[in-house]
């Protein structure tokens, strides 16, 4: 098989269909919302691709590549994926899915596949409903600068997530405890930027850019499916999400912390050489 | 040279400080050790000395240098000489304008500290081994004292002696109230040997499991800290416990209609003394109040905090608030239950998250901290509360004796004689009386009492600076971060410009308010406290409780997250900004304040 439904895929199905596909596919099977799609393996065809689009009723979708050994906890393949919004109709998608694997091939990529090692490169594509998005952003199952595990860090703006991957607006950042669900620390980022519905940029409405875009029902919503997350794929993760206009939150992709830095721990000391080393009286 | 480090330094020299017009002379009221002097201008300047409002934000009337020499020299004693803690010998402090100022003294010298921690991991480890058992013959020596000085007999001077003195073989009265004297001030010299006997084991062992959390999840709430560590069912929370029974009680008894906001104990007394619930409940009241009423009204360290046996109106405002929610339908008990079962979930979550190689130095630490805190917690109950009160008040006989013999005005007058004077004027009563001839003490006290009030007072109206002298290169004593949490953030915070309308300190109780500000510079003041405000003050203490209820946030000139505003403000759910340094100085009552609890920022709004 190489098209299949996303909510079929398990990470086993990481060698065929990609990381992003499988790891998809890994969040339906826990219950956690994604957008419906399909995911083509490295092996399908441009026709496999139109066909299942058409079953799938022809809806606005997101085209991304999904290489095999993209997304592994050693290498993100940064830079290295293409992502295609807001496409519609048969002939678009055809587009995007030949441009996805042809990006296989364009320079970078190959610099970074020698840099890197590792088997002959392949690539999957994921095709997913897109989610007129709101709200959009990227949260961390851990603090991403100290590593601290204690908390989620989200980051959010408005519209669509492009903005905020792309580094185009400051957006909001959060930290949430898991332990308590307080939300220990807001800070609200001058959002003049978004993407809105059919992917169009536009300037965010003065009123709107410095107003936080979460509060705290969306918050600890967030912070319940990302402790969810880590705990099903057991270690942290950085996570794409959504919200809709109707308030409903999705997941756009997951994968696992590449840099967690890690705490030291004060390794092999009792309780007692803390306390004495406190005190001065040992190293 | 002077010039030199006075140029240098980041704070003023020592030696520069004016004194405030109409204060000449104040020197006179303190111990010459108190005192800056050219004789130790050398390294008196080059060192760093810092305003300690947290236990002296007041200037010191002559006879509570008590509560500064014992403590600093037990507290030397103990740390220096005793436990011999490897980088730390005791604190110095320095009186200027009547404030107190210290400046801890380090051990440099690596053979030193090296020899020092052979002697600290031997006694402190033995400490730490055996805590329980050594905390619990603490308490027993603690409540053998607090009994002893308040049975210390003050005898009066009769016109004869009593047959006893010469048929029994009993000593001369005069000789009885010098010894009585030379007691009372050697029992509270026992005191601040107990107190630090474990104060700086315990804190260390907490501030070590607070630094390893600290460590391994940096984005703790400190608050989360505190709480995981903290006792549920600890004495300072006892007495509020009683008092919520009783009001329980006077409804039960239909006796609550005499607890009326406004009404003076006594007043609620006398109507309650006419019915025979009312007699029956004001004699369980009794029976609480040894020890219960032991709780002290201010932190302790002055000699007109007293317990509230002296002052009962703060009780009966916690009896009137507790009896209004219960008839309101309001739930008035401590969620013991769920405190405790929140508090081990905090344990085990944070335990839980993380890594396997330091969860059990986590376990280990939290074990020990949970082991030394209520020392921690309780030592102010017996030794600043109930000791204190009880030792203010054997002072306040001598002080009656000598008015009664015209040395002083009024008992009170005591507290302004040095407990050297004091005992020399007891000297001089005891010579006069047993000569029959006349005493110069009549003449000799009065003008100096009168002229160290006016002192006092105007003493009182000067800003101190948060520190003197030279900026260290490192802050590395460890009692000093400990006890007073100076840390070089502080120290540049109170260095860097204080000007604007934004206020640092440490974040000690979650959450954002806005409202008018209080300032509060004494327990005197605190009936001006009106609902919705903020308090603005240097210190709490939990005694002050009740006006907890009134109040919207907190902010406090020195403290750190252990301090009492901060525990007694989670405990009400209400935002508190601790250490500032400066609140009560740039803050004036009815300016708008925005308490941030959460990032421990204090904004002024407006002018007033």
């Amino acid at each position: 098989m190489q098209v299949r439904p996303l909510s079929e895929l398990r990470s086993a199905d990481a060698a065929a269909f990609g990381g992003k596909s499988a790891s998809l596919g890994e969040l339906m099977a826990a219950g956690i919302p994604v957008p419906p799609g399909f995911a083509l393996s490295s092996e399908a065809s441009l026709d496999q691709a139109v066909d299942r689009y058409r079953e799938l009723g022809e809806p606005p979708v997101a085209v991304r590549s999904s290489a095999v050994g993209e997304d592994s906890a050693e290498a993100t393949f940064a830079g290295m994926q293409d992502t295609y919004l807001w496409v519609r109709g048969a002939d678009r998608v055809r587009q995007a899915v030949s441009d996805c694997w042809a990006s296989l091939d364009n320079p970078e990529a190959v610099a970074y596949r020698e840099r890197m090692g590792g088997p002959p490169p392949a690539m999957g594509v994921t095709v997913q409903v897109m989610v007129d998005a709101e709200i959009s952003g990227v949260m961390f199952t851990c603090n991403p600068v100290s590593g601290d595990p204690s908390v989620v860090a989200v980051n959010a703006s408005w519209g669509l997530g492009l903005a905020v991957v792309g580094g185009e607006v400051t957006p909001d950042e959060y930290r949430v405890s898991k332990v308590t669900g307080e939300v220990l620390q807001r800070t609200i980022g001058p959002k003049r930027i978004e993407y809105g519905p059919g992917g169009e940029r536009a300037e965010v409405p003065a009123a709107r850019q410095d107003v936080a875009c979460l509060d705290d029902a969306r918050l600890g919503h967030l912070l319940e499916v990302a402790r969810r997350v880590e705990r099903h794929f057991g270690c942290h993760q950085d996570i794409e999400w959504a919200i809709d206009r109707e308030g409903g939150l999705f997941l756009l992709q997951s994968r696992p912390v590449t840099v967690a830095p890690t705490r030291e721990a004060p390794a092999g000391k009792s309780a007692m050489d803390l306390v004495m080393k406190t005190f001065g009286a040992r190293p | 040279m002077a010039t030199t480090s006075a140029e240098t330094a980041d704070f003023p020299s020592p030696f520069s400080i004016e004194t405030p017009a109409g204060c000449e002379g104040w020197e006179e009221m303190y111990p010459y050790w108190a005192l800056f002097d050219e004789h130790r201008r050398e390294s008196d300047e080059n060192r760093l000395w810092f305003w300690n409002s947290q236990h002296f934000p007041f200037p010191m009337p002559a006879f509570d240098m008590v509560e500064v020499d014992h403590p600093y020299y037990t507290l030397g004693g103990w740390q220096n000489r005793a436990f011999a803690v490897p980088p730390a010998m005791g604190v110095d402090y320095r009186v200027v304008n009547g404030y107190v100022y210290i400046s801890p003294n380090p051990v440099t010298d690596p053979a030193k500290m090296a020899e020092r921690a052979e002697y600290f991991q031997k006694r402190a480890g033995h400490y730490f081994q055996n805590w329980d058992e050594l905390y619990a013959g603490w308490r027993t020596k603690m409540e053998a004292l607090n009994r002893e000085v308040e049975s210390i007999h003050v005898p009066d001077l009769p016109e004869y002696e009593p047959d006893e003195v010469v048929f029994g073989d009993q000593n001369l009265s005069n000789i009885d109230l010098l010894r009585a004297f030379s007691h009372t001030l050697r029992c509270a010299e026992m005191m601040w040997q107990h107190h630090f006997e474990f104060l700086l084991l315990g804190y260390g062992a907490y501030l070590t499991f607070a630094e390893f959390v600290r460590d391994a999840l940096p984005d703790i709430p400190e608050q989360h800290i505190s709480q995981m560590v903290a006792g549920i069912d600890v004495v300072l929370f006892r007495a509020d416990t009683e008092l919520r029974r009783l009001a329980r009680a006077a409804i039960e008894a239909g006796v609550d209609g005499a607890f009326v906001e406004g009404r003076s104990p006594a007043e609620i007394d006398a109507d309650l003394a006419d019915s025979e619930e009312g007699r029956r409940w004001l004699d369980e009241l009794e029976q609480i109040k040894d020890p219960w009423f032991n709780m002290g009204t201010g932190d302790g360290l002055y000699h007109y905090y007293g317990s509230w046996h002296d002052d009962p109106s703060i009780p009966y405002a916690s009896l009137i608030g507790h009896i209004d929610a219960l008839k309101a339908g309001k739930e008035i008990e401590r969620p013991t239950e769920e405190l405790a079962k929140e508090r081990d979930r905090l344990a085990e979550e944070y335990g839980a998250l993380l890594d396997e190689e330091a969860r059990p130095a986590f376990q280990e630490l939290l074990g020990l901290s949970r082991t030394v805190f209520p020392y921690v917690e309780e030592h102010k109950f017996y030794c600043d509360y109930w000791f204190q009160s009880r030792f203010f008040n054997k002072v306040r006989e001598f002080g009656a004796l000598l008015a009664k013999h015209g040395f002083i005005g009024e008992g009170e007058d005591i507290f302004n004689l040095s407990r050297h004077e004091a005992m020399q004027a007891l000297e001089e009563l005891s010579l006069t009386w047993s000569t029959g001839g006349p005493p110069l003490g009549p003449h000799h006290w009065p003008p100096i009492v009168a002229r160290r009030k006016e002192l006092l007072e105007r003493l009182g109206e000067w800003t101190p600076p948060p520190a003197l002298g030279a900026m260290p290169a490192a802050v590395n004593d460890p009692i000093v971060v400990m006890l007073w949490g100076i840390t070089p953030q502080r120290l540049k915070e109170w260095a860097g410009s204080q000007e604007g309308s934004q206020l640092s300190g440490a974040a000690a109780s979650p959450g954002e308010v806005e409202g008018p500000a209080r300032v509060i510079h004494g327990l005197g003041d605190l009936d001006t406290v009106r609902p919705g405000e903020i308090l603005v003050c240097t210190i709490t203490s939990p005694a002050w409780a009740p006006i907890f209820s009134k109040i919207v946030a907190t902010v406090t000139d020195i403290g750190g997250i252990m301090s009492h505003a901060a525990i007694v403000s989670r405990e009400y759910g209400l935002p508190a900004v601790v250490g500032t340094g400066t609140a009560t100085s740039r803050i004036s009552t009815g300016q708008r304040l925005r308490v941030n609890g959460s990032d421990g920022r204090v904004t002024i709004l407006d002018e007033a």
